[in-house]
């Protein structure tokens, strides 16, 4: 406990997840305000940061940035560390946010409710799909550790943060020519990653 | 189920940054679904974005922020359970669980042997998402697109240059594909559909009918 406040006071470098997982944990088991806090300190801030970086306003990342830390309380019992990270499960949740303020706006007060597509953990599931999708996990992980780092990078700027070419070919200092075959060449490893590990 | 047409790795990507429009996000969604492969795939863009998310400039959020959320948390009442849409499970018990949430329209008659039925989804994006069903050994005419179509069989098989598509696959035409499938003889092909830009009907025949044809 005294270790996970130095973590989260210290800042700076992203905490090992077992620590987010931990005070997730005791949202899920007992509604701790103080875990909670702590989740919102850190994860809300940057939810608007990346929101804002991705177009969004400064009220529609505001608002996205709060929804999805209330969504972290509620399904904090169904956050499973065994088959995610942290930070991937919020992101996820405020990425389906973002999707339904779109839909929403451009609805504008519509209450037709969309499909849920997010493929959540049903509790029913059978020993067989929970031990796929824990063996699933691992094998998205280590194929993610073999990317190396120019190419987990591409992927990111590209289809994650959906920067222009132009600006990719600045940050990794490359150029502009070659930034679509960058991409490219970084997807196919990543497919053959997760192919080859059977 | 054996698998063998994928998305394209880039469609996927967009897929799991959130970026595709409802008709193609559901499309995508329901192969995902049943393909370990491409959910792998999906599931490493998404933990990618979430070192994203850890390196994101944070952005300091409103004053009293953190006690409005709890505020809203004490209030607001659980979520609601959504009742399941009747038509889709009337029409068609089988379809993934996806599919079973969302509203589908009327089924229309659009061509000998092809039926179709709208999935209404909100969010105004530019492709339309619909079922289509075609009886056995149906030939399509031949057509183009002039847009993209994505398409991800439910039940049947249909072949075409590209090769044959059978429950799961995933088939992604775009404006230069002309391609004439045919539906396989072994019973209905199922299809569910995210088209973008109109079909071009070729030939003669093709023609005199597109009018009618408004998918």
């Amino acid at each position: 406990m005294p270790e996970i406040r130095r973590a989260i006071v210290a800042d700076k470098r992203p905490k090992a997840k077992v620590e987010w997982a931990d005070l997730i944990g005791r949202v899920a088991s007992r509604g701790d305000r103080e875990a909670f806090k702590s989740l919102f300190e850190h994860f809300a801030p940057r939810i608007k940061g990346f929101m804002l970086k991705t177009g969004c306003s400064a009220d529609e990342a505001e608002e996205i940035a709060q929804e999805a830390l209330i969504a972290v309380w509620r399904k904090a019992g169904q956050f499973d560390p065994a088959t995610t990270g942290v930070a991937a499960w919020i992101y996820t949740i405020a990425r389906n946010l973002r999707i339904d303020a779109v839909r929403k706006s451009v609805r504008r007060g519509g209450s037709s409710q969309a499909p849920d597509l997010v493929d959540t953990a049903d509790p029913a599931d059978t020993a067989d799909v929970v031990i796929s999708r824990v063996e699933d996990a691992s094998r998205v992980k280590a194929a993610i550790e073999r990317l190396s780092m120019e190419q987990s990078s591409v992927i990111r700027l590209s289809f994650i943060e959906e920067r222009p070419h132009p600006e990719i070919a600045d940050l990794l200092g490359i150029p502009l020519g070659t930034v679509k075959s960058r991409i490219r060449l970084a997807m196919n490893r990543l497919r053959d990653l997760l192919d080859e590990q059977q | 189920m054996t698998i063998n047409h994928h998305p394209p790795e880039d469609l996927l990507a967009s897929f799991a940054a959130g970026a595709l429009d409802a008709a193609e996000r559901l499309v995508v969604a329901v192969h995902v679904a049943g393909c370990a492969g491409c959910g792998r795939f999906v599931q490493a863009m998404e933990q990618l974005a979430g070192a994203a998310l850890e390196d994101a400039a944070p952005a300091p959020l409103a004053a009293g922020a953190f006690d409005a959320v709890m505020a809203r948390i004490r209030e607001a009442p659980a979520e609601a359970v959504r009742p399941l849409p009747p038509r889709a499970i009337a029409d068609h018990p089988e379809l993934p669980a996806i599919l079973r949430r969302c509203q589908i329209g009327k089924r229309r008659r659009v061509a000998p042997g092809v039926s179709m039925q709208p999935i209404e989804l909100s969010g105004g994006g530019r492709a339309r998402a619909f079922l289509l069903q075609s009886a056995a050994g149906t030939r399509m005419l031949e057509h183009s697109h002039t847009g993209t179509e994505l398409t991800c069989v439910l039940k049947g098989s249909f072949s075409h240059q590209g090769g044959r598509y059978g429950p799961g696959d995933f088939d992604y035409g775009d404006d230069d594909v002309d391609h004439r499938p045919i539906v396989g003889d072994e019973g209905p092909c199922l299809c569910l559909v995210a088209m973008t830009g109109d079909l071009r009907m070729n030939g003669f025949f093709g023609r005199l009918i597109s009018p009618f044809i408004r998918l």
